[in-house]
């Protein structure tokens, strides 16, 4: 059925409260959808053709235009979802979270920033809050602070070992990301894939600066050591 | 030689300690990572430097590239038509 047809059913579902019930929790905390410029701006604020029209429009009520903003923006909204959650029903019921919570706030938005921007705020909110109300899976945000052994000096690696640079493809590294705990997935994609500052990500996630820090790291490091087993296990004849 | 050679090499493994934890910080700020007079000596430090740099580098580059499922908008639509939305045109 394209997009823009007509279905009576079905309503918005509720699958958000029928989740398995989370073992550990990390506290967040929203940001404010109009606050300062950061990078991803910089990087992914690109004019859109109709964009502007369709705000506008939009925000008088205009049902048309804010299906053309839906379809403007739904891959990357719902692509912030996939990557922060790793889970695909959970980034379908977010992307319509984020859509709904769009129509009843767009009226507010009044330029200070780009639209795009805005709106991946607000993404990042609702997948907050959701994180909030129902807690990290698997791992908190203090487990996977806890210094691991793996995490000392490594003598065994160096020239013997294939190098990444130019081995790795994005589905590999997509899927890598993918494969990280919560705690290391969520401030890997704010700060490497997404381009907030670590400022930005411990007030989200109510940790310090350093520890953002150290927590991003440690994400680099294991989906270092996943990489390299992919690089090593494709070499092998 | 034997204590000699072990001496080298927990002093080598102490280098690559020191230097491993002050990499968070070292990445965060451009006060010379590559001029760390630790990597000009080991090979292995110099690898995980560049690899780290590899992987940040090619995140900055993952683009959105994931469509929802056509359910999600007929979700929408279907919450946007119940009573009480405030959309003045029908969907």
């Amino acid at each position: 059925m394209p997009v823009g047809d007509k279905k009576p059913e079905p309503r918005m579902k509720s699958r958000l409260h029928t989740e398995e019930a989370p073992r550990s929790r990390v506290v967040v905390q929203p940001l404010s959808t109009e606050a300062r410029p950061h990078k991803p701006q910089q990087r992914r604020n690109a004019p859109i053709d109709g964009e502007l029209e369709a705000i506008a429009l939009a925000q008088q009520g205009d049902a048309q235009a804010f299906e053309t903003l839906y379809n403007l923006h739904k891959r990357r909204v719902y692509s912030l979802c996939l990557r922060m959650l790793s889970n695909v029903s959970e980034a379908e019921d977010l992307t319509q979270v984020a859509f709904m919570q769009l129509h009843r706030k767009i009226e507010t938005f009044r330029g200070d920033s780009a639209f795009s921007t805005w709106l991946h705020r607000m993404t990042v909110n609702v997948v907050l809050m959701h994180l909030r109300k129902n807690g990290l899976q698997l791992v908190s945000l203090e487990e996977v602070m806890e210094p691991a052994q793996d995490d000392g000096p490594r003598k065994d690696f160096g020239a013997r070992d294939r190098v990444l640079a130019g081995a790795v493809d994005r589905v590999t590294l997509e899927r890598a990301v993918e494969d990280l705990p919560p705690g290391y997935r969520m401030v890997f994609v704010l700060h490497d894939i997404e381009g907030y500052e670590h400022n930005e990500i411990a007030t989200m996630l109510r940790c310090s600066v350093g520890n953002c820090k150290s927590q991003l790291h440690k994400a680099r490091m294991r989906l270092r050591e996943q990489l390299r087993n992919v690089v090593l296990t494709e070499a092998r004849p | 030689m034997t204590d000699s050679r072990a001496t080298t090499q927990h002093e080598s493994n102490t280098d690559c300690h020191s230097f491993q934890a002050s990499l968070p910080e070292l990445f965060e700020t451009d006060a010379g990572l590559h001029e760390q007079p630790h990597l000009a000596t080991c090979a292995a430090c110099t690898a995980l430097v560049r690899d780290l740099e590899y992987i940040a580098a090619q995140a900055k580059l993952l683009l959105p590239m994931h469509d929802p499922s056509p359910a999600v908008w007929e979700n929408i639509q279907s919450a946007l038509v119940k009573p009480g939305s405030r959309s003045k045109r029908s969907l």
